[in-house]
């Protein structure tokens, strides 16, 4: 394009120009705005102890929120079954959302319905827009399965899933054998990660009861006797293919439930599909014969975990999402354990590796003080990581800690593993908290780093420290969650993100004589 | 193909305060939707920057929509902040009209805003929370503006929220405070929510040709200088359907003309500027406009030359969701773009019209979203591109189809007339980008004769 000779800005350099400039200030006349003290005290009273008090006092409001609602979780869980559609009972926003917000994060496109709830349906009950919305979306997306959560709306005005969907067959608007899983997804309990339990749940156990059979754990039929595996809300892609790649060297026969990278990761051949890969609906029933089951996270999938133990009888083996050297190699000794199979020699070569990887950059990464957010599990494992390398971690916060209700099963667990490091000591763990304290606490007590969402970049900037963007959603940078963070590969390729902002920031801010060629 | 509606105007449209029936096209269950009312009502008043934005519902609503806007300010930035209550199951047994107070308590005494916007959502709405109530009786003790805006997610679409976000203004906030220094001759600009920076590119424009920009409802705007927005001396409600309503009432009300325009393409902002310049009846302010107007056509057309050569012939296929599907179909006439396809599915009737006023007659009307209808369009209308909201946008990557994003999530601003510069740009970029040839073309192992480079 040498035709190009017109120089068009962009937005941060085209602001800079005069004439936007002189705009803005002459825009301050409406603001009222506080002088450059005012601003200054400001600033400082957010930094007091005194203010930090005042902010963790606060019941009412919550400001910047770090958790999205149960139905997100749900429509992801449903887009890891084969041509499965989500369907969100409830008034129209909340599907927009959550299509977009995925969108957003995975940068592939996200099909869900809605029944495009209204006032009548506030008043009369959901079941018209459930029957015409079934019969409309079967037409139209051509699933092989429905999968329908509901909103806030829908569970307050007190809709019945079951009855609806049944009323629906009746009425003929859908096939009598055609599958609808449904689960109850309140958006006033709970977040997305209890949202992928109840629909991953749902999911199973009405596929499991429809198909007749009866669980024989262990008999192995159909599946080959071995394991299933669950890796839960998981918003990296590439965690599915390392997941494979473990089981594979294993040489174990498995079962994935709820495999949704397929759909978002998904080739560019030209022509969009609906549908991409998922976990075959017809290996879910048999998926009961199985050996065992593992998940990966342990808090997320708590009703899913206690359902397969509970009706199928099988054998669960829970943990949190595995990074970090010991994190994976739980992992292996537990596949190892369920299977009878010893670890294989590849990985433990691949382990060697990532050793020699951490030792390698330890010395940029010992006694930096780091500040986490994210989901339970998830947190677990980059606590572990962090102490492994003797990083500090001092601020957590998990807006979604409770993992149901009251439980605090997930920070008592994480106050003991920081406890049982002396790098662990200076750490608190603040559930139900949201990214408002976090600002705080990064303002009164600064770190090194912060770890975390997309969303954390605004208390990140405002405390001027490095964010790396680790969990969900990350929508400003891109092709993050391609690489994975589980397993030895993960772990070095959370290293390298770790390593490589420190040395980057070495760089930006030398002065001069450390600006250095080896590192 | 879907027939163009051809009925009368009703008067009471989806734009009008007081509609008789339910005008606002709705969604069909069982369709991937766009967003509700709560979020219309939202995009209009969260571009009022110092002002604080509380959602009083449970976490959904909040929780995914904090910060996902790409309405830019040039100062404060408190409409970032994501307030929520986040109501919990005993909230909604017992009510949350407690922990509303108290949310607003805390965000004034902590953050002294000019003024605090209250959501409702569907939820609060439900469960029959009193909030004018609450508003009012926080808004007498603490001595700050504190709106309700009733306009939960099921009550419709998001036009629908966008109007009652208007009516929410007008009720409460428009005409409860005066200039502190004489304006003369200025203009509010309805609907335009900077976007981009959009607003700004605009404001420059209208600066340069002697017009004051009085009240911007709501790009970039302090919550001030809209409480005095009753003394403009003309509306100008910009692509916007939805707020005409609020326009009509201004006019009624404060007897202030408006018109309906748009800064999509050269025409289009030539148009509106001159209709600005002409309202305000001031001859020589015309004068300006026509100078300025002239000077930045024919730069313009020298500009644009070497994209023209490119785009010439070029087709597209248009899916913004309805509301400013029109303005952006001038502009690209202008770029030599031909609209062979054009959604329909959130247009009024009005908008169709105007759609229809503006394309040939083989302009296939995409009356229904769902991603395979308009992949559809674009291959048998064989379109070069596809312009739609970032929803549609990997849908078009899966399908190898040049894309540019026209919603609300854009990031380059396309009004007046540098904007229609930097859409010639845009799109140039990306029908030209290699990657389309690349991603055409098989793996060699796969092709079945050899190919030359
Ligand atoms: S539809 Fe209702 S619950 Fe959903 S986002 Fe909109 S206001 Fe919130």
């Amino acid at each position: 394009m040498s035709k190009d000779n017109l120089d068009i800005k962009d937005n941060n350099n085209l602001f800079k120009e005069e004439r936007y400039v002189q705009q803005r200030e002459n825009k301050k006349q409406f603001e009222a705005p506080c002088s450059e003290q005012e601003t200054a005290e400001a600033l400082a009273y957010s930094k007091s102890a005194e203010y930090m008090e005042k902010n963790f006092d606060r019941k009412s409001v919550v400001i910047n929120p770090h958790k999205a609602c149960q139905p997100l979780g749900s429509v992801m869980a449903a887009l890891g079954f084969e041509k499965t559609l989500p369907f969100v009972h409830g008034s129209q926003g909340c599907n927009a959302y959550f299509r977009s917000h995925l969108s957003r994060h995975f940068k592939e496109p996200t099909p869900s319905v809605s029944s495009s709830m209204t006032e009548d349906a506030a008043v009369f009950g959901g079941m018209t827009n459930m029957i015409d919305g079934l019969e409309n979306s079967i037409a139209l997306y051509k699933p092989e399965m429905v999968a329908v959560c509901t909103t806030c709306m829908a569970e307050v005005i007190g809709d019945d899933l079951n009855s609806f969907i049944g009323n629906a067959r009746i009425k003929g608007a859908i096939a009598e054998d055609f599958p609808v899983a449904f689960c109850n997804t309140p958006s006033f309990v709970g977040s997305h990660i209890t949202g992928y339990d109840a629909m991953l749940k749902g999911i199973l156990s009405y596929l499991y009861t429809r198909s007749g059979i009866q669980a024989t754990p262990g008999s192995g039929e159909g599946t080959g006797e071995k394991l299933n595996v669950m890796l839960g809300f998981e918003p990296y892609t590439g965690n599915f293919a390392e997941m494979r790649k473990i089981l594979n060297a294993f040489d174990t026969e498995y079962t994935i439930l709820g495999d949704h990278s397929g759909n978002y990761d998904s080739p560019a051949t030209g022509e969009y599909e609906y549908y991409y890969g998922g976990t075959k609906l017809e290996d879910v029933p048999l998926a009961a014969n199985a050996l065992g089951t593992l998940s990966l996270q342990k808090y997320t999938l708590k009703k899913t975990q206690e359902y397969i133990s509970g009706t199928w009888k099988q054998e669960i083996s829970a943990l949190s999402t595995p990074l970090g050297i010991k994190g994976t190699d739980k992992l292996l000794e537990t596949i190892s354990e369920m299977t009878g199979l010893p670890i294989p020699a590849s990985l433990t070569e691949e382990r060697g590796r990532v050793v020699d990887a951490l030792m390698d950059s330890h010395p940029y990464l010992h006694g930096k003080r780091v500040a986490l957010v994210g989901d339970p599990d998830l947190l677990i494992g980059l606590i572990g990581l962090c102490l492994e390398i003797g990083m500090e971690p001092v601020h957590i916060v998990c807006s979604n800690g409770e993992v149901d209700f009251n439980d605090q099963k997930f920070k008592i667990e994480a106050e003991a593993l920081l406890a049982s490091s002396p790098y662990g000591s200076e750490a608190t763990v603040h559930i139900g908290k949201d990214l408002w304290h976090m600002r705080s606490l990064l303002l009164t007590d600064p770190v090194d780093l912060a770890i975390g969402s997309s969303h954390l970049k605004f208390a990140a900037k405002d405390a001027d420290v490095p964010l790396i963007r680790v969990g969900f959603p990350i929508f400003d940078r891109h092709h993050m969650h391609r690489y994975p963070i589980i397993g030895y590969q993960g772990t070095l390729n959370l290293l390298s993100l770790i390593v490589n902002t420190v040395l980057q920031q070495l760089d930006d801010n030398n002065s001069g004589f450390n600006f250095e060629l080896v590192r | 193909m879907e027939p163009i509606r051809k009925d009368e105007i009703d008067a009471q449209e989806c734009g009008s305060v007081t509609p008789k029936s339910k005008p606002c096209p709705r969604p069909k269950p069982g369709e991937a939707a766009g967003g509700c009312s709560f979020d219309g009502a939202q995009i209009t008043l969260l571009p009022i920057m110092d002002a604080a934005h509380l959602v009083h519902g449970p976490i959904a609503c909040a929780g995914n929509s904090w910060e996902s806007r790409g309405t830019l300010t040039s100062g404060p930035s408190l409409s970032q902040y994501g307030f929520a209550t986040d109501m919990n199951d005993t909230d909604i047994i017992f009510g949350g009209e407690k922990k509303l107070r108290d949310s607003i308590n805390y965000i004034a005494e902590r953050f002294a805003p000019p003024a605090i916007f209250v959501y409702a959502t569907c939820v609060t709405a439900l469960i029959g929370e009193d909030m004018d109530a609450v508003c009012k009786e926080a808004a007498e003790r603490l001595a700050i503006p504190v709106i309700p805006v009733n306009s939960p997610g099921f009550v419709g679409s998001k036009n629908l929220g966008n109007r009652l976000a208007g009516e929410a203004l007008l009720q409460y906030v428009i005409g409860t405070g005066e200039p502190e220094r004489e304006i003369s001759l200025g203009v509010n600009l309805i609907g335009e929510y900077n976007i981009a920076g959009e607003m700004w590119d605009i404001e420059k424009l209208m600066n340069s040709a002697g017009i004051t920009l009085m009240s911007r409802i709501t790009g970039d705007a302090r919550y001030k200088e809209i409480t005095w927005a009753h003394r403009a001396k003309v509306n100008m409600v910009v692509c916007s359907r939805a707020l005409l309503g609020l326009a009509k009432e201004m006019e009624s009300r404060y007897k202030i003309p408006y018109f309906e325009g748009s800064f999509y393409g050269a025409k289009e902002t030539t148009y509106s500027l001159r209709q600005m310049a002409f309202l305000m009846n001031d001859r020589e302010m015309e004068r300006r406009v026509d100078r300025l107007t002239e000077r930045e056509e024919s730069r313009l057309i020298q500009d644009l030359r070497p994209y023209r050569k490119l785009l010439k012939g070029k087709k597209a296929v248009l899916y913004t969701g309805g509301v400013k599907s029109w303005s952006i179909i001038s502009a690209l006439k202008e770029l030599g773009v031909q609209v062979v396809g054009v959604g329909t599915n959130k247009s009024t009737e009005d908008d169709v019209r105007r759609i229809a006023d503006r394309v040939g007659d083989d302009t296939e009307y995409i009356p229904e979203g769902g991603a395979s209808r308009i992949i559809k369009t674009v291959r048998e209308r064989k379109a070069d591109i596809m312009i739609a909201g970032g929803r549609n946008m990997y849908v078009a990557m899966k399908e190898q189809i040049p894309f540019i994003d026209i919603n609300q999530e854009r990031h380059k601003a396309y009004a007046g007339y540098e904007g229609l510069l930097r859409l010639a740009k845009e799109l140039t970029y990306s029908l030209a980008n290699p990657i389309w040839k690349l991603a055409a073309s098989p793996a060699p192992w796969d092709k079945e004769d050899s190919y030359d480079h």
